[in-house]
């Protein structure tokens, strides 16, 4: 199939918007047109950075289980593997949306079937889709706003699922595309979940591929699914190892004996990947961005001329040139959304906001910027050497080197500020308890659609919100462009909100993170979008060798 | 002898009931607990409500007393508990990691003991020569390194001279055992280094003291070939704080090769501590620290009965404390 044809069967995100006035969508299957022709057989090699705290994809939260767990299972749609804004199907042959938005009807593929020979009914997406968004008790569900706009789903038969929606969202197919919200069977994980372990070593999906082992800190390890229900996944297996050190990773690949790795956040690192002669280093923007984030919970953070000031004193620029090399942080963005969105507002306006100026091509006067810092602490009554602790989370570069740096910053405006670096269980312990008074926290979110990034990141309902804030006007906006069908409305409203945002100072944005990734030439197949989730399913995935 | 040991392993008891309650308590006052590092604390869109239903699925919603008292009486009956990292049983996850963690030691031993005491009888027999000044300085280099840089230094040697680096996959003994020692051997060098420098500098100050002694020039006077009275009487009498030491540093490695097997990647009990720890997997930790603290605790015992066979003396009185 040409790369032409192709384009009239995927759905594009525009295409989604247009929706409201009632669209049917018959998408057809990921198909890559390769230069060469892709060969069948191989074991493919991979590592991350460690072992996955659990197999249970609804209940993760974490690319550890994701990319072990994306080739098992599938999803109603998926992302097409060769652009990020459109969708292609998965085990929803087609779905439609009623007119007024509030309906869409997804209607499966049949003959698909579990990996341990169940179908894939339509009661197993009301299980799945009701677990991400009402777990049952002890079940955790990370990602359940992702779907907190659906009022209920229902098997109108067995290869047709209805979802009422509360209200209009724009997003929601590719919510239900998000490579996390996978379906399972019912009849595996219902009593999984009574017992309270929900799927934690366990992997029954209906994807290109099938667990075979999972044995802690060596291996994971995936057979094709000879049954799978699309075209028939290239690779015999796949291997995964657990490997923390990137050096180590960076090591393996050098020397031919993996064929690719993710997740580099040292230059230095990618710097000699990028050399090598038989590797690919790509490195580029992902939903994962820096925020200092104050606790308005606590004086004086709860004025908003501290919080100003504190954004006036970070250079931003400086900021991506020290810690951007340590933490993969280089990328600056004019709004809230990946820098190359569409939906971000301008550089003239975002240099408008305090301390905006200093990102990259802003042109502003840090010491000015300084100044002007200092007379807003003044005003805010809060006296020079007054102490700050900045909360640190000690194990990842984005997290305690952006706080080391903060600090020096801060320091240039008077105030006398520390780190305070702790391990993981103390640093979240004492974020989402409200007990530290300024973080920088590298957000990491599960897409890269307005909604997710938005509402997850910048609600005060979306879970991001450590520093305590309360605005309703935020969350209205949020709702508002949520809700609009209309592209070009819904482009100024999401703009809009960002406005709004940003003028708070309730969470203060410095970069941007980029994903790296690495593989072996041989490695044909894999393109590496910008949101690290999405293209895991490694079906189209094949070895030159 | 038999309430020799009766006693030994009654005190042996009473320490691990005094482990058990300090890793218990530590655990719990350690900021984060498991049910917060469950729930995916990070994704930070996981309610408070949502982590209390995980508490109360665990169990660590109720009074430390009736917790202790739960744990401690499934591990009277050798349950530790279901590790809420890996969702296996601890026995088992420790059964799978141990092997490797025992080889390591084994062959860091043998190293040390093959190499250190030779090292140290010669360097005490030439004492003042150059080859008893090369020893010592070499020993006391192998001292001050760390394992760790050791470790580090052995991979890049074997990276840039060999092409070489650690396996992906460490195969088990008994299904290779060549492939596996071949394997391991590295880790085993670098930790080895510290203990076969410390064996060879305690044998050569022991070996220093036992030749000056009277029965030595005795044997010399009677003819004694000056092998046979190094090796015969100087070392047999001199080996008893040799095996002492080898008692505890045995016992040590199996809990100090946390950074070792951190460098080499090798998935054995000391990478299981530390990401119990850090994943505040409870049961995990409070079981793999009992074992450790367990090993010790009979290494120790071992030693002194080796003390008995090396030394009548000792059996007596023993046999009358």
């Amino acid at each position: 199939m040409s790369a032409k044809n192709r384009k009239q069967f995927t759905i594009s995100r525009r295409a989604v918007l247009k929706t409201g006035a009632g669209y049917a969508a018959a998408a057809m299957l990921p198909s890559v047109a390769w230069a060469q022709t892709p060969k069948s057989g191989g074991t493919l090699l991979l590592s991350s950075g460690g072992d996955p705290p659990t197999l249970d994809m609804h209940q993760s939260a974490t690319y550890l289980t994701e990319f072990i767990g994306s080739p098992v299972f599938s999803t109603l749609l998926r992302i097409d593997p060769n652009d990020i804004n459109k969708l292609v199907p998965d085990l929803a042959d087609k779905f439609e949306m009623s007119s007024d938005g509030k309906t869409v009807t997804f209607y499966l593929h049949k003959g698909a079937e579990f990996h341990n020979g169940m179908p894939v009914t339509a009661d197993d997406v009301v299980f799945s889709l009701d677990r991400i968004r009402k777990p049952p008790a002890g079940i955790v569900s990370p990602r359940k706003g992702l779907l907190g706009s659906i009022k209920d789903v229902q098997a109108k038969d067995d290869l047709t699922v209805v979802v009422n929606l509360a209200e209009p969202q724009a997003d929601f197919p590719f919510q239900v595309a998000n490579p996390y919200n996978v379906i399972v069977p019912r009849k595996v994980v219902e009593p999984l979940d009574a017992s309270g372990q929900g799927m934690k070593r366990t992997m029954v999906g209906s994807g290109p591929f099938k667990l075979a082992q999972a044995v802690d800190g060596q291996i994971y390890e995936l057979v094709r699914n000879e049954k799978y229900f699309r075209k028939r996944a290239y690779l015999d297996k796949i291997q995964m190892f657990p490997m923390k050190g990137e050096v180590e990773r960076a090591s393996a690949l050098q020397s031919g004996r993996i064929h690719g790795c993710f997740f580099f956040a040292n230059e230095a690192v990618m710097e000699g990947l990028r050399k090598a002669p038989n590797v690919t280093a790509i490195r580029r923007p992902t939903p994962t961005f820096i925020n200092l984030i104050p606790n308005v919970r606590m004086k004086p953070f709860d004025d908003i001329r501290v919080r100003e000031a504190m954004s006036l004193a970070i250079d931003r620029s400086a900021f991506i040139k020290t810690v951007g090399p340590l933490a993969g942080a280089f990328y600056a963005s004019t709004g809230l959304l990946l820098p190359d969105s569409p939906y971000n507002i301008s550089m003239d306006e975002i240099k408008k906001f305090s301390g905006f100026d200093t990102i990259p091509g802003g042109g502003g006067d840090i010491e000015a910027n300084r100044k002007h810092a200092m007379e807003l602490l003044e005003q805010a009554g809060v006296p020079k050497g007054f102490k700050v602790v900045l909360l640190a989370r000690g194990d990842i570069p984005a997290f305690r080197d952006s706080s080391i740096d903060i600090a020096a910053q801060f320091k240039t405006i008077g105030l006398d500020a520390s780190v305070d670096v702790r391990d993981a269980g103390g640093f979240y312990t004492a974020e989402t308890g409200g007990q530290f008074q300024v973080l920088a926290h590298s957000v990491a979110v599960s897409g890269s659609l307005p909604d997710q990034i938005l509402g997850e990141g910048y609600t005060s309902f979306g879970g991001r919100n450590y520093g305590g804030w309360k605005d309703d006007s935020i969350d209205i906006a949020f709702r508002a462009q949520s809700a609009e069908t209309n592209p070009e409305k819904r482009k100024e409203l999401i703009k809009d909100f960002q406005r709004k945002f940003l003028k708070t100072y309730y969470q203060i944005s410095l970069a941007w993170v980029g994903y790296a990734a690495a593989h072996a030439k041989s490695l044909k197949g894999w393109n590496a979008l910008p949101d690290l989730y999405a293209n895991m399913q490694m079906d189209n995935v094949w070895l030159d060798v | 002898m038999t309430g020799y040991i009766i006693q030994r392993l009654a005190t042996g008891f009473v320490t691990l009931f005094g482990v058990a309650v300090i890793v218990f308590l530590i655990m719990r006052v350690l900021p984060g607990d498991a049910a917060v590092m469950m729930s995916g604390a990070g994704s930070g869109v996981v309610s408070e409500q949502e982590i209390a239903q995980v508490r109360h699925r665990l169990g660590i919603d109720r009074p430390l007393v009736v917790q202790f008292a739960d744990w401690a009486g499934h591990v009277a009956v050798l349950d530790f508990g279901t590790s809420l990292r890996t969702g296996s049983p601890v026995i088992e996850d420790i059964a799978r990691r141990f092997p490797y963690t025992l080889q390591i030691v084994v062959l860091a031993m043998i190293i040390a003991i093959g190499v250190g005491v030779p090292a140290g009888v010669l360097s005490s027999w030439l004492a003042g020569t150059w080859v008893d000044r090369t020893l010592q300085t070499v020993t006391i280099i192998g001292l001050a390194a760390p394992s760790f840089w050791v470790g580090l230094m052995i991979i890049l040697g074997l990276v840039y001279f060999f092409q070489w680096s650690a396996p992906l996959f460490w195969e088990p003994f008994w299904v290779s055992p060549f492939k596996s020692m071949s394997q391991l051997i590295w880790p085993a060098i670098s930790v080895g280094i510290r203990q076969l420098a410390l064996i060879a500098r305690m044998t050569r100050s022991i070996m220093r003291e036992v030749l000056g002694e009277d029965y030595i020039r005795t044997a010399r006077a009677k003819g004694l070939s000056e092998k046979r009275v190094v090796f015969r009487h100087a070392l047999w009498n001199g080996a008893l704080p040799i095996v002492t030491l080898i008692g505890f540093e045995v016992a040590a490695l199996f809990g100090g090769l946390i950074v070792t097997e951190t460098v080499f990647s090798v998935p054995g009990l000391g990478q299981y501590v530390v990401q119990s720890i850090l994943d505040r997997d409870y049961p995990a930790a409070q079981g793999i620290v009992l074992v450790l603290a367990g090993i010790v605790v009979l290494g120790n015992l071992a030693v002194d009965l080796l003390y008995g066979l090396l030394d009548p003396r000792t059996r007596v009185q023993g046999a009358g404390a």
